[in-house]
């Protein structure tokens, strides 16, 4: 009789108790993996900020304009190596409750800011000479179906035109693409010049200006020396990290993040609670075959193993199960429009299935490791008797 | 039929009693039952009182006038000339002033939120003292309000209690400028407290607005009639403005709380169901560890109903226990708990905790839906146990 028949047929002695076990450490890891997928969207806005990048904001708040002469008198400040800046245009697609994410900014500058967005050429220099010409992102582009010369009606629900119209005409120019696949490139962006001169406000006002330093080391001395120069003037700044800021916006969210991450890991840890006590049980059930099997001449050693391997292998099988589902709902939940917005970029990370492989090899071990341990030091005579 | 009675409430005082005997099954049972009960009530209690924050705040008979497809206050923009015109549109109630109208402004400051010293985005509101005829549930609490003209705010009492930065008496600089809080308001839990209000004029001159608005708001004739003034503003070609009530106003705002609400409820499914496998699993063993005990009963005359019963109970006893445990642990752990997160006008809104009885009705019907099923497939198998079990002693 071999190792992996024995382990087999342990395993699948009971059927239900099989099935309902591989279940709910199914329901655990897809859970595990949904949610985790979830907060690891929230959180990788964060995580991927360039270290050398600073957002120059009005210091009232963020969605205070600032005078576009900032930018001129941003770059002059030693350790400044660009400065772009960028409006929030408040776009939808078609229906205003669908937010269509859109930036109004100096193109050329914000490309060279923003190094993780991989736009070709040729698409680069359309857009540079077209100023009706828009980039997407390429996720936006994949869930409109857009392609590249399309014209499309970008409305704003903020701004309208010199004519009235809330709704501009635009050609798709290009569509850029991420450096890294969790970089965001759910969004459109578009020229300030022909923003600012078609619609009705006017004003020569600027939202925010991601700028990059020379060196991350200089980023506290920029930051500073951009504060001081517009303190106590009517549009004082403040400016931060990219990540700090992204962090701070996250926050915004409040402690709603904190209860769905601190209310799942009590859910998985109960179920794994109940699976691991049924697994013990299992085996504790089973205390006269193993006496029989050390009578047989099987070593203390190969029970261990016997039993440790089975409950690894129930764990890894419902486990799996349950990672592939979760995997099947990220990319259905990905698709979702309304969820697109709020995360841009959902995917399943190999960070979150390396973290359930290792709670798996921990449920199949916690669970294994007393009933193996009894087994091993099980007196042949007591375990008779006791029948 | 006195004797089958009997006999039921006999098996189950059975099962009952030797419960004790599977302790650590019947008590993780318990337990995930407990805690799939308390996410559900966790994310109600968290939506309900979202809900019950945004709901307080509408009134039927207010009328919010925004610019067309703006879906937001803070989105909005009107100019001074069309609020002038839509002002004076019939459908509108009117005092000895003339009509109950009062255009506002809607700017994003920063506050510190004291629970994670992070700067957050507080909504100012810009508004004449006539907007306080249309809200009937603020009262200033302390202080006094702000004057006409000066850089004077009040703050919600929402904003006192979880915000940095806005205590009476405190000198608030904006752009070079220096502004005082002179007064709290009071506004009976709706989203108003989790807003600073000062003078239209001196929010206008501080955020460079010229003589705009961003929203009107109009006191209705006749409550929830919104007809006269929408004909009005389809009929002049100078207005381009969505009208609706307030109260449906906020309940839009809600939108996107449902969809937390629905991962709330889909977790909580797929948590039941794990703890439905759970609940199975301990009563298929209670059941296989009394199966020569039933098959006795049932050789003495008891019959497969009352089997049926006991399992069922007990089952339901589990899953009861720990629907009331799971509820408990939410109502000492989160009710009243007052927190807050970003609305859809893109500021926070501040809002507690609510756990209503119809929720805890709820918590309790969903743990005795798993104890039900987790109890029902066992207990067809006890009634089934043959007598012979009786008599081949150990399984």
């Amino acid at each position: 009789m071999n190792n992996a028949y024995l382990v087999f047929k342990n395993l699948t002695r009971n059927k239900l108790r099989l099935f309902l076990n591989s279940f709910a450490i199914l329901i655990a890891f897809l859970l595990f993996g949904f949610l985790g997928s979830l907060q690891n969207a929230f959180d990788s806005g964060v995580e991927l900020s360039a270290d050398d990048r600073l957002m120059v904001v009005n210091k009232i708040n963020f969605t205070q304009p600032l005078p576009i002469a900032y930018v001129n008198k941003i770059k002059a400040i030693e350790g400044v190596k660009d400065v772009t800046h960028a409006n929030w245009f408040g776009g939808y697609y078609q229906d205003p409750r669908q937010q269509a994410m859109t930036f109004a900014v100096d193109a050329e500058s914000y490309l060279r800011v923003y190094d993780n967005l991989v736009l070709d050429e040729k698409s680069q220099k359309d857009w540079l000479s077209n100023q009706q010409g828009m980039i997407v992102g390429e996720r936006m582009a994949t869930s409109y179906g857009w392609s590249v010369g399309d014209r499309i009606p970008l409305s704003s629900n903020i701004f309208s035109q010199t004519n009235g119209s809330n709704t501009w005409d635009l050609t798709i120019s290009g569509i850029f693409k991420p450096s890294n696949p969790q970089t965001d490139t759910n969004f459109i962006l578009i020229h300030y010049k022909y923003f600012n001169e078609t619609q009705k406000w006017g004003g020569n006002r600027i939202g925010w200006l991601p700028i990059t330093t020379l060196d991350p080391s200089l980023n506290q001395s920029v930051a500073d020396a951009i504060d001081k120069q517009f303190a106590n003037s009517s549009a004082e700044t403040e400016t931060s990290t990219e990540s700090q800021f992204n962090k701070a916006f996250l926050e915004q969210l409040g402690d709603i993040g904190f209860i769905i991450s601190g209310v799942v890991v009590a859910g998985f840890f109960t179920i794994l609670l109940v699976v691991g006590t049924s697994m013990a049980q299992n085996v504790s059930e089973r205390t006269g075959e193993i006496a029989v099997l050390k009578t047989l001449g099987f070593t203390s050693k190969r029970i261990f193993g016997l039993i440790l391997s089975e409950s690894l292998l129930l764990a890894l099988f419902g486990g799996l199960l349950g990672l592939f589902f979760a995997g099947f709902f990220v990319t259905g939940a990905s698709q979702e429009p309304q969820l697109k917005n709020i995360l841009p970029n959902l995917i399943m990370s190999q960070d979150i299935v390396l973290r359930s492989l290792a709670y798996m090899l921990i449920l199949g071990f916690v669970t294994g490791f007393i009933p193996a341990w009894r087994a091993m030091q099980l007196n042949i005579i007591d375990a008779f008797n006791k029948n | 039929m006195n004797s089958l009675i009997k006999q039921i409430l006999a098996v189950i005082g059975m099962n009952i009693r030797s419960l004790p005997q599977r302790f650590w099954t019947s008590l993780t049972t318990m337990l995930s039952i407990a805690v799939v009960v308390g996410v559900l009530l966790a994310f109600l209690a968290m939506s309900d009182g979202f809900d019950k924050t945004l709901n307080s705040s509408g009134a039927d008979d207010v009328a919010v006038i925004l610019n067309a497809g703006s879906q937001a206050e803070l989105n909005s923009g009107l100019s001074g000339e069309v609020v002038k015109i839509v002002t004076d549109a019939p459908g509108i109630a009117k005092n000895e002033n003339g009509p109950i109208t009062s255009p506002e402004l809607y700017v994003i400051v920063d506050g510190i939120k004291k629970t994670s010293l992070t700067e957050v985005n507080l909504p100012l509101r810009g508004l004449s003292l006539n907007g306080l005829k249309l809200r009937n549930n603020v009262k200033i609490i302390q202080g006094r309000m702000f004057q006409p003209g000066k850089n004077e705010l009040v703050v919600g009492a929402s904003i006192l209690d979880q915000f940095n930065g806005f205590d009476l008496g405190r000198q608030v600089s904006l752009g070079g400028v220096t502004w005082t809080v002179v007064g709290v308001f009071d506004a009976a839990g709706s989203v108003f407290a989790s807003e600073i209000w000062a003078d239209y004029r001196a929010v206008q001159t501080q955020f460079n607005r010229g003589n705009s608005f961003q929203v009107v708001r109009v006191k209705l004739e006749t409550a929830g009639d919104l007809s006269k003034i929408e004909a009005f503003i389809k009929a002049d070609p100078r207005l381009s403005m969505d009208v609706t009530t307030e109260s449906e106003y906020f309940s839009e705002q809600s939108s996107g709380v449902a969809v937390l609400m629905g991962l709330g409820w889909g977790m909580a499914i797929f948590m039941a169901f794990g703890a439905l496998a759970g609940a199975l699993n301990t009563m298929y063993t209670s059941v296989a560890a009394r199966s020569v005990e039933i098959a006795t009963l049932r050789a003495i005359g008891f019959k497969g109903i009352a089997a049926f019963c006991g399992t069922m109970v007990e089952s339901v006893v589990l899953a009861f226990i720990g629907g009331v445990l799971g509820t408990l642990a939410v109502f000492v752990l989160f009710d009243g708990i007052t927190t807050s997160t970003m609305g859809a006008s893109f500021s926070q809104i501040v809002f507690s905790f609510d756990l209503s009885a119809s929720a805890f009705i709820t918590g309790i019907q969903f743990a005795l839906i798993i104890g039900l099923v987790g109890g029902f497939f066992p207990a067809w198998r006890a009634s089934r146990i043959p007598v012979v079990v009786a008599f081949t002693a150990s399984t």
